[in-house]
């Protein structure tokens, strides 16, 4: 008899973490370079609980758990900007960034320059080339980045930007600040990867989808609490009824 | 709900955004004015799943993991330091810059302030001024017997003295130019002034190497792009909206199960 209520609960928790994961690509719908996740769901078949009252081929009992929240990795739109340092990158490449917590990979290429001229995110790490960070003096003037990642100058090729791609991007893990991770070793991307200089890449998230999905969400959550409250309905009506010792 | 506090955060973001494109279109007119835009990120994720960690015994690993983020916040507000259009006003003492460069302005706490503006004017005692009354570096001062002042792209100030033939040199505007120019602090009155993120300031003549030439007679306009600006508003103002639905949805959730189980 608890066994609707339970099952309802383990779908209503799912279905509040999955509205915490659109609320998140609803609230990213302008950071540069964001990643949509989305979330999949799998049945998860309890061991110890099953319903004796049912025929015995469907006596156990599957709970919904969150598998995972897959990354989309699908490009974001690509804006002209016209600052000579943003970055957008075309194809599955990421730029790499050092951190104090080690090596991140990021789409976002709005990059700068700090005081001491070396090239860094909008947080002050720094972009990294194929051969380290990149420094410029007020003699290089004008900076060019050109579509597969060397940088030039006034003072001639100053390097080639590192872009990364990975095996496995689902593996990523999100870092916050627009920054991944990765435990798997990264590996040059090929030439299909390129760079389009004075473009920035906006978020991937794409609101009309989320806004459905979240409509989607809160039906389900509405009519699994209607369903949990008609058991209890059905419960409350049996108790009274039994216990009416008039019978009426 | 973390989804409230996180479409919260979204709701503060586009805020901000709006903010922003508001002080770019109300400088659309101001001269020398360079546009912002605000740069976001992502916060912190929860992670309830690592990515490649074990799933059995025998060597399997999950292929994604969950992660779930709790939000957006905003991290820098750059200026886009690219060049506005060159606008005729036929007025001797207005300058615009073509390429690098900020004239030196002393203000007159004794700082020094940085600008694109070059709209200025003599004051009672011939000195060349900016709009505010402050002191342009190095001084020029213009002798009031002086006719017809003539600023050239290098910087070079002459003007023609009755009874000279040879027209007489007052002084030379100097230019000044930051390895990260996006670094500066804007202070207001289309003033800059140095910071630590914008490293010191490298000084120069007009057309320099590295230095941007003079164009006598002439104002920079403000970068300001009106079309992106207004898509930038519409793009805002629907983030702003969706955020404010997440939140009505999570609000549904919640009273969805705190009205279904009355007693």
């Amino acid at each position: 008899m608890n066994n609707t209520n339970l099952i309802g609960l383990s779908r209503q928790l799912v279905l509040q973490r999955e509205l915490d994961v659109v609320a998140n690509n609803v609230a990213n719908i302008t950071t540069n370079g964001f990643k949509r996740r989305s979330g999949t769901f799998s049945e998860f078949v309890m061991p110890v609980a099953n319903a004796d009252a049912a025929p015995a081929g469907s006596r156990s009992i599957s709970y919904v758990s969150d598998r995972s929240s897959v990354l989309d990795l699908a490009g974001g739109a690509v804006e002209k900007t016209g600052n000579p340092l943003d970055v957008a990158i075309r194809g599955d490449g990421f730029l790499t960034v050092t951190t104090p917590a080690g090596e991140r990979f990021t789409r976002n290429g709005a990059l700068s320059l700090n005081e001491r001229g070396d090239l860094v995110t909008a947080d002050g790490y720094p972009v990294l080339s194929e051969q380290g960070p990149l420094a410029f003096t007020a003699a290089d003037g004008a900076i060019t980045i050109a579509g597969d990642g060397t940088v030039s100058t006034a003072q001639g090729i100053r390097g080639k930007l590192r872009i990364v791609a990975f095996d496995k991007p689902q593996a990523l893990a999100n870092e916050g600040k627009n920054l991944f991770s990765s435990r798997a070793a990264a590996r040059p991307a090929g030439p299909a990867t390129r760079l389009e200089t004075g473009a920035i890449e906006r978020s991937n998230v794409n609101g009309v989808t989320e806004i459905a999905r979240m409509i989607e969400i809160t039906r389900a959550y509405a009519s699994l609490t209607q369903m949990m409250q008609k058991t209890d309905d059905v419960r409350r009506s049996a108790l009274t009824r039994l216990a009416d010792p008039t019978g009426a | 709900m973390r989804a409230l506090n996180t479409a919260a955060t979204g709701m503060m973001a586009q805020e901000l955004n709006v903010q922003v494109i508001s002080n770019n279109v109300a400088n659309m007119r101001t001269t020398g004015f360079k546009r912002q835009r605000v740069h976001f990120q992502d916060l912190l994720y929860e992670t309830q799943r690592r990515a490649g960690s074990p799933s059995s015994d025998q060597g399997t690993n999950v292929p994604a993991g969950i992660y779930v983020g709790s939000g957006v916040k905003s991290v820098s507000t750059p200026r886009i330091m690219g060049q506005g259009n060159l606008s005729p006003t036929e007025k001797s003492y207005d300058l615009a810059i073509r390429g690098e460069g900020f004239f030196r302005v002393q203000t007159p706490d004794g700082r020094t302030a940085y600008t694109r503006d070059g709209a200025f004017d003599l004051d009672a005692d011939g000195r060349l001024v900016t709009a505010e009354g402050y002191l342009v570096d190095p001084g020029i001062t213009v002798p009031n017997t002086a006719t017809s002042v003539s600023i050239n792209a290098q910087g070079v100030v002459t003007a023609s003295i009755p009874g000279q033939v040879a027209p007489q040199q007052l002084g030379q505007v100097q230019l000044a130019r930051f390895i990260n120019k996006t670094g500066l602090e804007s202070i207001g009155d289309n003033l800059f002034v140095e910071t630590q993120g914008s490293g010191p300031a490298i000084t120069g003549n007009p057309g320099a190497e590295g230095f941007g030439s003079l164009q006598q007679g002439y104002l920079e306009e403000a970068n300001v792009n009106a079309v992106t600006e207004i898509s930038s508003l519409i793009a805002a103002q629907r983030a702003y909206e969706m955020n404010s639905k997440v939140i009505t949805a999570a609000d549904q959730m919640l009273n969805a199960t705190t009205q279904a189980f009355r007693a």
